[in-house]
């Protein structure tokens, strides 16, 4: 299943992961689908188990289910708001397996740095740990569609400065759009001629609009998760 | 309780001893809300618990029944002093004054009683609702979910038709948890999916629909959506999974964008008599006024662009 680790392994070291999944078959099925320079350090299985498992083990990455049992009953959210206390907390990946990306939004803005669905293949899952891991964000195609959808772009709004956190810039939107038809990063970098760099600082810029953006569509799907 | 009896002991020997200098409505004052406080006392008990399920049932247990009876007496004995007393010679004042105090203070005595009532007729509705959505939940997950997976351990030797009902199955549940229905006349998004669907049940791939902006299916994204789905059907036939399909809906065009994971082909070396793209692809959007490519090389990734002008409606 992992046989091509060898090769994606590259200069970068280890990354150490604790999955949090209340179900076992996804916890078994994300370790075994994990490319072998990516350890899996912790596991847990609730809310409590996953903040105490986090602070412990001091992953890298958390990769971290939606729906969690235990807490306040806000799942990943309370998880986030414990494990997420300044430098040196460890970087969330969401992983959902809901389609509708309105579930997620509230997981992002409340600090997870990408949202995968759990019918991700394991390389590419890997791959988007690692980007994790280096401080990028993971847009998986759906999360593409709704951040074009939930900023206007499909109606025509653009931001005429990069400082405009209610709306995307127009190459913003062509990586977003890239992103969503299936593209990968570097298929996006060839098609826009710019560097794979490039295209994951516009990837963080639109995940740090989508984190912090008081726009309607946003603050409206937050509201329906009780965070603000 | 002990305080309120003290109390009243208290007033009934003040009212023996007779006490100078007080107005004569004080002590039938202090009775009428004690007695008030009697009648109210069981509904205490009844919110400590849980004030969104009141028990009733358990309202009138030991003392309770006595309390009530007591307060009522109590209210109704001072409410009979009020009606007896000369506070006016006036006998308009009392005629009107008299029914009035009567009235708010009977008001007094139901009222909590009365708002129990209430909510607890609404609670009780809240819960025949909920009732009524778990057999509704339980029914659909029966004829879907069980059905789908007595299928599957029916034909666990075949992988093909067990892959097949398992996405076919999850699909379902997904439109059923996640999504409001709409039809495809109303929503070119169900439409769009819908006739992806078909084309992952018929030939078994995985396809992924990312859509932006939704209208009414008018003629021309009818048109479109054909055309995706035949490009689908393409990308399942000759290229490897998974397939990303993306449109996006703006006031002026729809485009969708099918693109397969390989391994690619020359399209100019695509023999004329071959009509799937030219005609089902190409020249169907093209009636429309809209245009489609097909960018692809061996060894890369295939995609289909497609894309129709929207007639404004306003």
């Amino acid at each position: 299943m992992s046989d091509t680790g060898q090769q994606t392994t590259d200069a970068t070291a280890r990354v150490t992961v604790v999955i949090v999944d209340d179900h076992d078959v996804i916890r078994v099925g994300v370790r075994e689908s994990l490319e072998k320079d990516i350890e899996v350090v912790g596991e847990a299985r609730d809310v409590e188990s996953a903040i105490d498992a986090v602070l412990d083990a001091k992953p890298q990455v958390v990769i971290l289910d939606v729906h969690l049992p235990g807490g306040t009953g806000g799942g990943a959210l309370d998880v986030l708001a414990e494990i997420l206390t300044g430098p040196g907390s460890p970087r969330v990946l969401a992983l959902s397996v809901s389609d509708s990306a309105e579930d997620v939004v509230a997981t992002v803005r409340a600090g997870a740095r990408g949202y995968v669905t759990k019918s991700i293949s394991g390389p590419d899952l890997s791959d988007a740990v690692r980007r994790v891991a280096s401080g990028d964000a993971v847009f998986s195609p759906r999360l593409a569609g709704f951040v074009l959808d939930a900023f206007g772009a499909a109606g025509g709004e653009v931001a005429a400065k990069d400082e405009d956190l209610d709306k995307l810039t127009a190459r913003e939107q062509e990586v977003m759009r890239l992103i969503a038809r299936g593209y990968t990063y570097r298929e996006v970098g060839a098609k826009l001629f710019i560097s794979i760099k490039t295209v994951e600082t516009h990837v963080g810029k639109v995940l740090h609009k989508l984190q912090l953006s008081n726009r309607n569509e946003l603050a409206h799907w937050a509201a329906q998760r009780r965070i603000v | 309780m002990g305080v309120a009896f003290l109390a009243i002991a208290g007033v009934l020997i003040a009212n023996r001893f007779g006490v100078d200098g007080l107005e004569p409505w004080i002590i039938p004052s202090i009775v009428f809300a004690l007695g008030l406080a009697l009648v109210w006392s069981p509904l205490d008990r009844v919110t400590l618990d849980d004030a969104r399920r009141p028990k009733l049932s358990g309202l009138f247990e030991r003392d309770a029944w006595a309390r009530f009876l007591l307060g009522l007496a109590m209210s109704i004995g001072v409410l009979w002093w009020f009606a007896m007393w000369d506070f006016t010679e006036d006998p308009v004042q009392r005629a009107v004054a008299v029914p009035l105090v009567v009235l708010g203070a009977v008001v007094l005595i139901l009222a909590p009683w009365w708002l129990r009532l209430i909510r607890q007729v609404g609670v009780e509705r809240q819960e025949r609702v909920r009732e009524f959505e778990r057999a509704e939940i339980a029914a659909h997950l029966h004829d879907s979910v069980l059905q789908t997976l007595t299928l599957i351990r029916a034909k666990a030797n075949d992988a093909d038709a067990v892959t097949r009902l398992a996405r076919a199955q999850e699909r379902d549940l997904r439109a059923y948890l996640y999504q409001d229905r709409r039809t495809e006349e109303e929503s070119v998004v169900t439409a769009l999916a819908l006739a992806v669907n078909a084309v992952e049940d018929a030939q078994g791939i995985v396809v992924d629909v990312v859509s932006v902006g939704d209208a009414p299916t008018d003629e021309r994204l009818w048109a479109a959506v054909k055309a995706a789905r035949e490009a689908t059907s393409n990308a399942a036939r000759h290229g490897i999974g998974p397939v990303s399909v993306y449109a996006e809906l703006t006031a002026h065009t729809y485009q969708i964008f099918v693109r397969d994971s390989g391994p690619g082909f020359n399209p100019a070396e695509v023999p004329s008599d071959r009509l799937g793209i030219k005609q089902s692809i190409i020249g169907r959007v093209e009636r429309q006024g809209g245009a489609a490519s097909v960018q692809s090389a061996p060894g890369e990734r295939t995609e289909v662009s497609i894309s129709v002008p929207r007639e404004v409606q306003q």
